[in-house]
């Protein structure tokens, strides 16, 4: 029973990537489903729809930065200019060009896929300290361009009225409705993401991150592989910002700063590098975290940081994979036991 | 009314503000000269400089000068804690959790700033009055005479501890070869100990001298550490000397900047700045000791 | 038929010359020690081969190919392994994963392809399984396919590094100090298994100070000593070379 109940938790844990990863899809991934899509049943209130809606919408920008960070290990600490550019492309196209929801949600991709070629280029040639600074600084440049260009994006105050995203005739006007919407598309995305990594190309990431020489013995082209991931994760970032703009109504500079950036790499290097659920839990569990801080904002953000170094110094490989890891071997020890007094006997 | 006419005036902003990010400059690359370690949380240590001084002049009844060193001596005192705390217990940690560590810090610091002191900007008064003086036509406030003054100060205290005291000619040493120095009984850990006092003294000063000429809040550290790592890697990443030449050179730039393009776009141009030498020349201006052209 | 043939290679680093017009050639299907005193060159002229660098003069060709200043990856697609002397095996990924990620490049895919899983690839990766494990039983390694290969003893982890370069199915495999550190047992099974490839017809090019393991199994030996080429010749005649000797007993200058 009580092996039972280990066993469950461990479940809900993100899975550490040391087993072979062969199948797409594994038992408790109907567990996961299921959870989704029965939460809204057990908790019926729209402020808690609110909030998953925020955190899948930060899932899918932390999911796409697991696939540069935790995998390929690069840093980027700029990824909220390409969520920006989804929400603002978004925003324009939808409010002053009247492109359908749909329309504008594959546009925004497209403008953070180029935006993230044409910075990747020249950008991903740097390595450590060096990248994550190129990166902050091609944000900051972003933020600059948004707030001057009045005439575009509104300039400090962002543009408004952003209609609902709607799809075949559907608006997604309710909290509830926006919660499927973006976890709907958080699985696809997770599916895509899954898939890359257990093919080559996910073993040609995890080689780069490991060492870059070796990867180009065999073959790798090291330059190519890092900017094709960097475009990946921005276009999933583009994409959820397209999301956050249709269910926040608006897109304003405040939201897309370094803040934003340094939040989605505590996600990511929190819920483990080299795991895609790991991100995933550690969005949910952050969104829920700020939300119930919300009120004490002074308080919260010291907080968040002395709570996020001393994660950093006791669980450097993630929470996610360090305490999945004990489990499996509490649960195996529990086993082993049991086993031996079943002999006894 | 061409732009050209402001240039003198803009050129004597720039070689003050220069002058500051000289030394937030200075104050990376002397730890990263001892660790590697690129210190996010550098900026913080001048917005606390200001921030510590204006609070023990208002909340605690100091005198400027008293309050102005107990405030040096406290920033001094968060260093050593930043290394402690922070950078030692991660020190066999990957680079990537290091930086992100001093992150943390740097959030941690600003906001907890924010909470003790508040979000408003802080001013100090001038060193020496508020009247500008006026020396070849253009307008100078006395302070930003100060802030020059004070910066070759520092930079010659800091020439004479490297040369002169054992403690510095230990520092140079760690840094140019850390398992010779290591061999030769120099702690390692030590070093860096010292190498964060010295870049928080040296942050904490700056931020005191040029409170008074722009303000300070909890938020000015951030970009203001920014802007100094883009000066250190122009100037030539790893060398006090290109420090100084790039903190001088991207405050004029910066200045004159103002002249030619709208005045928003003023803090784009770091940026761009930063971009364009890490694309063309990561090395810096100076050539870096760090930076092995073969792989970049 | 000479399958690598390095003419006039010279390498300087800031003044300091690392090689000094080196020529040699390898033959096809032959195994070739490179041998030499610390600080002879061995060590850059493998990168100069493998394209981690260029030469600041002379040309390397391949199969004929001029490969000289061609990027690593570049090269290693036209079909050149190597090892590294410090061991550079992923350690973030398993043993089997290792070597299908040295499998690279003869999988087809890429980002897109792999990340709707178009049939190919699915096709793709279980044929790529087979030959992994097939690998691994050749260097003994099956039993612990599924292992991290951070788990792996040193001696394990230099013999993965080999299957890895093997993967590649390479014409050309460039081994740098694989006996080092390696108990005697482990230096046996390491010739035994470096002869089984020349026999299965990869030329080899090793870099080796286990002067006992480079005289076994080497066809021909070449001499480096402070950048130069001292001797090229069958291991006995290198033996009694005297050059060799006085260089090998000479304490390098420097």
């Amino acid at each position: 029973m009580y092996t039972g109940g280990l066993w469950l938790i461990s479940l809900i844990l993100p899975d550490p990537h040391l087993p072979y990863r062969k199948e797409l899809i594994k038992k408790r991934d109907f567990l996961y489903l299921g959870a989704l899509l029965l939460l809204p049943l057990i908790f019926p209130n729209p402020h808690f729809y609110y909030v998953m809606v925020l955190a899948g919408i930060y899932a899918v920008l932390s999911v796409g930065l697991s696939l540069f960070l935790g995998y390929a290990g690069q840093i980027s600490l700029g990824h909220a200019a390409f969520f920006g550019i989804g929400a603002y492309t978004t925003a324009i196209l939808t409010t002053q060009y009247g492109v359908t929801s749909v329309g504008a949600f594959g546009m925004a991709a497209a403008a953070a896929t180029a935006a993230a070629y044409l910075i990747g280029k020249p950008i991903l040639k740097l390595k450590g300290y060096f990248l994550a600074l190129a990166t902050l600084g091609f944000g900051e440049i972003f933020l600059v361009m948004v707030r001057e260009a009045r005439g575009l994006t509104g300039g400090v105050s962002g543009i408004f009225g952003v209609p609902w995203f709607s799809a075949a005739g559907f608006t997604f006007d309710t909290s509830l409705k926006q919660y499927y919407l973006v976890w709907g598309v958080l699985i696809g995305l997770v599916l895509f993401a899954k898939n890359l990594v257990r093919s080559k190309m996910g073993r040609a990431l995890l080689a780069v991150a490991a060492s870059e020489d070796a990867a180009a013995s065999v073959g790798i082209n090291v330059a190519r592989v890092k900017l094709g991931v960097f475009v990946i994760s921005a276009a999933f970032a583009g994409l959820a910002g397209s999301l956050f703009a249709g269910v926040m109504s608006t897109a304003s500079p405040d939201a897309f700063g370094l803040g934003l950036s340094v939040l989605i790499v505590m996600m990511v290097i929190i819920g483990g590098m080299g795991t895609l659920y790991g991100p995933i839990f550690a969005a949910i569990f952050l969104t829920w975290l700020m939300d119930v801080l919300g009120g004490y904002q002074e308080y919260s953000l010291p907080l968040f940081g002395v709570v996020f170094i001393l994660l950093l110094i006791f669980f450097p490989d993630g929470v996610g994979t360090r305490l999945n890891a004990r489990l499996i071997y509490l649960i195996s020890y529990w086993g082993r036991k049991r086993r031996r007094e079943r002999v006894d006997r | 009314m061409t732009p050209w006419v402001y240039i003198p005036q803009l050129l004597a902003t720039g070689i003050t503000m220069g002058a500051i990010y000289a030394l937030v400059a200075l104050g990376f690359v002397t730890i990263v000269r001892a660790s590697q370690i690129l210190n996010f949380a550098q900026g913080e240590f001048v917005m606390l400089g200001g921030v510590l001084t204006f609070f023990f002049i208002t909340g605690a009844g100091f005198s400027y000068p008293v309050a102005a060193l107990v405030a040096v001596i406290s920033v001094v005192i968060i260093g050593f804690l930043l290394h402690l705390l922070v950078v030692y217990p991660l020190r066999k940690a990957s680079a990537l959790i290091v930086l992100m560590a001093t992150l943390g810090a740097s959030i941690v610091l600003s906001n907890t700033s924010a909470l003790l002191f508040g979000t408003l900007p802080k001013t100090l008064p001038s060193f020496s009055g508020e009247q500008p003086l006026e020396i070849g036509g253009v307008l100078i406030a006395p302070q930003s005479l100060w802030v020059l003054g004070a910066t070759f100060f520092l930079l010659l205290v800091l020439h004479l501890l490297a040369r002169r005291t054992l403690l510095g000619k230990a520092m140079e040493a760690s840094s140019t070869d850390p398992l010779g120095a290591d061999l030769a009984g120099i702690s390692r850990n030590l070093m860096v100990f010292f190498a964060f006092g010295v870049s928080a003294g040296m942050g904490s000063i700056a931020g005191v001298l040029v409170t008074p000429l722009f303000y300070t809040s909890y938020s000015a550290g951030t970009l203001l550490g920014l802007k100094g790592f883009i000066a250190a890697v122009l100037g030539g990443w790893g060398k006090n000397s290109g420090a100084i030449l790039g903190g001088f050179a991207l405050g004029i730039v910066e200045s004159l900047s103002v002249a030619f393009i709208p005045a928003g776009y003023k803090d784009g141009v770091a940026f761009v700045i930063l971009l364009l030498i890490l694309y063309f020349r990561p090395k810096g201006i100076l050539g870096s000791p760090f930076i092995d052209s073969r792989r970049w | 038929m000479s399958l690598l043939v390095l003419d006039t290679i010279s390498k300087s680093y800031d003044g300091v010359r690392a090689l000094n017009r080196v020529s040699l050639t390898v033959r096809a299907g032959t195994i070739k020690g490179l041998i030499g005193p610390n600080g002879a060159g061995k060590t850059t002229l493998f990168h100069l081969i493998s394209g981690m660098e260029s030469p600041s003069s002379g040309t390397i060709s391949f199969r004929g190919v001029d490969i000289t200043g061609k990027a690593p990856h570049e090269i290693a697609a036209l079909g050149v392994g190597r090892t590294f002397q410090t061991i550079q095996t992923w350690g973030n990924m398993t043993v089997v994963e290792n070597i299908l990620a040295g499998m690279h490049t003869r999988i087809r895919g890429n980002f897109l392809s792999c990340g709707f899983w178009l049939p190919w690839i699915h096709k793709g990766e279980k044929g790529a399984l087979q030959e992994a494990k097939r690998i691994l039983e050749f260097l003994g390694l099956l039993g612990r396919w599924k292992w991290s290969a951070s788990q792996l003893s040193f001696g394990q982890q230099k013999m993965l590094e080999l299957g890895r370069a093997l993967a590649m199915r390479p014409k050309l495999l460039l081994l740098d100090e694989p006996a080092a550190g390696l108990t005697p047992a482990e230096v046996k099974k390491l010739s035994e298994k470096v002869c089984q490839l020349r026999d299965q017809g990869i030329t080899i090019l090793v870099v080796e100070h286990h002067l006992g393991m480079v005289m076994d199994v080497a066809d021909d030996i070449a001499v480096l000593h402070n950048g130069e080429l001292i001797a090229d010749d069958t291991p006995e005649a290198v033996k009694k070379n005297p050059r060799v000797i006085e260089a090998y007993l000479t304490i390098a200058g420097g």
